[in-house]
């Protein structure tokens, strides 16, 4: 077995490069498909939030749905089943556009969605009822006490949920390798072939995800201490 | 100003509110109170129709609140009726300027402008300017009581409603509440008061309306309730106040 | 759309127990197993790294941490990737991917499972270790006879959630070829190439039924516990918080 090199890793310019790209994809889908889950969260939580009991219905399905399939089996099922079900011109495009990434950004956001609406609601929930009650007596609409008085407590409540679930989703990056995205869990197992120094590419991954995930967690470490001041009653 | 004819509230069998008449005038103040559960917090919340009744009618400043109504000309009608709760419900993520300041902005349309020298002036009134960029949670409960009063005071509203304003507070924190109270009561608002501090009810209220089971059971002025009360229960419910 | 029907027909056989006999246990059999004897493993693991997270020692407590920081850190297929590499050269021989697949779930699992542990554990008044120790037990004694029991009886719900993120992290054994259910479901469509939509479809509503069911349990006995521990309300006494079901975080 040949000695420890860290650095035949780091400056040999094709591996150096080919982390580079693993890195930049990794952010890209971790990226995407948090802004994607985010956005489909609000929406989400506005449907579970109107009268209909169909609409309600259907969010629980979703939500049910998306936290009880396995998210690598979601992957599979948007890249290699729905894709088949697409007209062949859009296949073709998606096939020379990097489909790969676009169908993992989809899978990944729809499933986390599903993750962040829940938060969302539960922080909508610890919000004491004699809140919402103050804001009626004051005269304010539905519409005015959500945004004025019950949102802004709800997701600062939120905040702890919200970041556990960021790191997840940071860390569901990985599971688009297979399906063939060149991110970074891909990059490293390729430079492995080529290398045969496992310990070395591994450790370089394993040190630039640990590094990421726990900027996450210590700023929303951080964010969460900021939202309690502000609401700690 | 506010009036209750005929006003029933019912769960199947349970009796919350039973055969009220009575009436509180303009620029009177109005102390409720009772055993618990007599359903004098029930009687207060009807008002700006926090709760619902079943039967009668009651009036604020001539509308009538529980008629059929959309929800914007609801949120208006409450709007006008000053609410304090017992247990504040101030806005934990505003500022106390921010809370006295949000509605008359959002819901009257004040400019902002005008709203923040409002507030400035109605923290000053309640003793709490210097106190105005400070959030509820660094605010003692004495303190987010007068901020809460101050908030709904910023609504201008011809009367106001106070339900146990003092019985979430600890005792030394009392006093500078009933004081803000006592205030508005002399510069002529008309008030409505669920409370159990006597002696505010004594030296402040025009009427009180002893309450037990639903119903009211005594209607008189200050000194001759509490020198000589007529029923029995207003009676036995004295005594045992004394007691302590 | 009937072409579900019979894909189900045809390898139903498959689904269940992958190539046996003709090669190991597979499908759903295997994920089971797998899940089950990782889940187990990896319970005392967890046990043992709450209490020296807990501990005010720092030879024990920083090390505990660290260990749940990068589990909680690093994405499990890294982890799989490491365990591959290091398993065989540690015991000086290969190991097949249902091993090396279950020692990554009991570290993973016993890293994530030792913060539910816990959350149990600081979950209980304080008043239940005081009242041990003044009766004279020492700390561990206090922990095995008073505090844990409890702890443990109060996550299972939580624990009962953790054994479904288990099941669906198995679904990663596919990269390094262990024959579970989505390694079965993957050879399925790698036969028939026409029907990918229909197989993939199966395998999802496979382990949503499995897991939703015990999900659906983990909530019947949250619900049944913290009714048992409200108990007749007397004045004075008031219900341990739970900790929630729901603020597990996703796994993959």
């Amino acid at each position: 077995m040949k000695g420890f090199d860290l650095m035949a890793i780091l400056l040999n310019p094709e591996f150096g490069r080919m982390l580079w790209h693993g890195a930049q994809m990794t952010l890209v889908i971790a990226l995407g498909s948090w802004l994607f889950a985010m956005s489909l969260a609000v929406v989400l939580l506005v449907v579970r939030l109107t009268p209909s009991r169909i609409a309600q219905r259907g969010v629980v399905a979703y939500v049910s749905y998306h936290q009880n399939v396995p998210t690598l089996v979601q992957l599979m099922l948007w890249y290699f089943g729905i894709s088949s079900l697409l007209p062949d011109v859009l296949q073709g495009w998606l096939g020379e556009h990097s489909g790969e990434s676009v169908f993992a950004i989809i899978a990944l956001g729809l499933c986390q969605a599903a993750y962040f609406s829940e938060d969302l609601r539960s922080g909508l929930r610890s919000v004491p009822p004699g809140q919402a009650e103050a804001a009626r007596a004051l005269g304010h609409g539905y519409v005015g006490a959500m945004r004025h008085v019950l949102m802004p407590q709800a997701i600062r409540n939120a905040v702890p949920a919200l970041v556990n679930h960021s790191v997840s989703l940071f860390k569901n990056s990985s599971l688009a390798m297979a399906i063939g995205v060149a991110e970074l869990t891909h990059a490293v197992k390729e430079i492995e072939n080529q290398s045969f120094r496992a310990f070395e590419s591994y450790l370089i991954a394993t040190l630039m995800y640990l590094a990421f995930s726990l900027l996450i967690m210590f700023a929303g470490a951080w964010l969460g201490r900021r939202a309690r001041v502000a609401t700690a009653r | 100003m506010i009036t209750f004819s005929n006003v029933n509230k019912w769960y199947g069998d349970y009796r919350a509110l039973a055969d009220i008449n009575a009436e509180v005038q303009k620029g009177e103040v109005v102390v409720v109170c009772g055993p618990s559960g007599s359903g004098k917090s029930t009687l207060i919340r009807t008002v700006n129709r926090l709760e619902e009744i079943k039967s009668g009618r009651l009036t604020f400043d001539g509308q009538d609140v529980h008629a059929p109504m959309s929800s914007a000309q609801l949120n208006r009608l409450r709007s006008r009726v000053g609410f304090v709760f017992q247990s504040f419900n101030l806005f934990p993520h505003l500022s106390a300027l921010d809370n006295v300041m949000l509605s008359p902005m959002h819901v009257n349309g004040v400019k902002r402008s005008e709203a923040r020298d409002q507030a400035m002036q109605l923290l000053e009134r309640v003793g709490l300017a210097s106190k105005a960029l400070s959030y509820p949670a660094q605010l003692s409960g004495g303190q987010q009581q007068r901020v809460a009063i101050a908030r709904a005071l910023a609504m201008k509203p011809p009367a106001m409603l106070f339900d146990e304003p003092t019985s979430a507070l600890d005792p030394e924190m009392v006093g500078e509440v009933l004081a803000v109270m006592r205030s508005l009561a002399a510069d002529g608002m008309t008030m409505m008061c669920v409370t159990h501090e006597m002696n505010f009810a004594r030296e402040v209220a025009d009427r009180v309306w002893f309450m037990d089971a639903g119903s009211i059971l005594e209607s008189a002025a200050p000194e001759s309730f509490f020198k000589n009360p007529q029923h029995p229960r207003a009676q036995r419910f004295l005594s045992d106040l004394r007691a302590h | 759309m009937f072409s579900i029907f019979e894909i189900l027909r045809d390898n139903w056989l498959l689904l269940l127990i992958g190539q046996y006999p003709n090669g190991p246990l597979g499908g759903i059999a295997c994920t089971l197993i797998l899940s089950v004897l990782g889940i187990l493993l990896a319970f005392p693991l967890s046990v043992l790294l709450a209490l020296a997270r807990l501990s005010p020692w720092r030879l024990l407590n920083w090390p505990a941490t660290a260990l749940v920081y990068v589990a909680r850190g690093v994405p499990l297929l890294m982890i799989i990737l490491w365990v591959y590499f290091l398993v065989p050269l540690l015991i000086g021989r290969n190991v097949s991917g249902f091993v090396t697949m279950l020692c990554t779930l009991v570290l993973y699992e016993g890293a994530y499972l030792a913060e539910v542990v816990r959350a149990g554990i600081e979950a209980l008044p304080k008043g239940q270790m005081e009242a041990a120790r003044a009766l004279g037990h020492s700390h561990l004694g206090a922990m095995r006879l008073v505090i844990l029991p409890q702890a443990l009886f109060n996550m299972l719900p939580s624990m009962l959630s953790q054994f479904v993120s288990t099941i669906k992290e198995t679904t990663l054994g596919y990269v390094i070829n262990v024959p579970e259910l989505t390694f079965a479901a993957n050879q399925i469509n790698n036969q028939l190439l026409t029907k990918p939509f229909q197989v993939f479809f199966i395998l999802a509503i496979i382990y949503f039924i499995v897991c939703w069911s015990l999900t659906r349990a983990a909530t019947a006995l949250e619900r049944r516990i913290e009714a048992r521990r409200a108990g007749p309300r007397r004045a004075g006494t008031a219900p341990q918080p739970t900790v929630v079901v729901e603020t597990l975080a996703a796994e993959p």
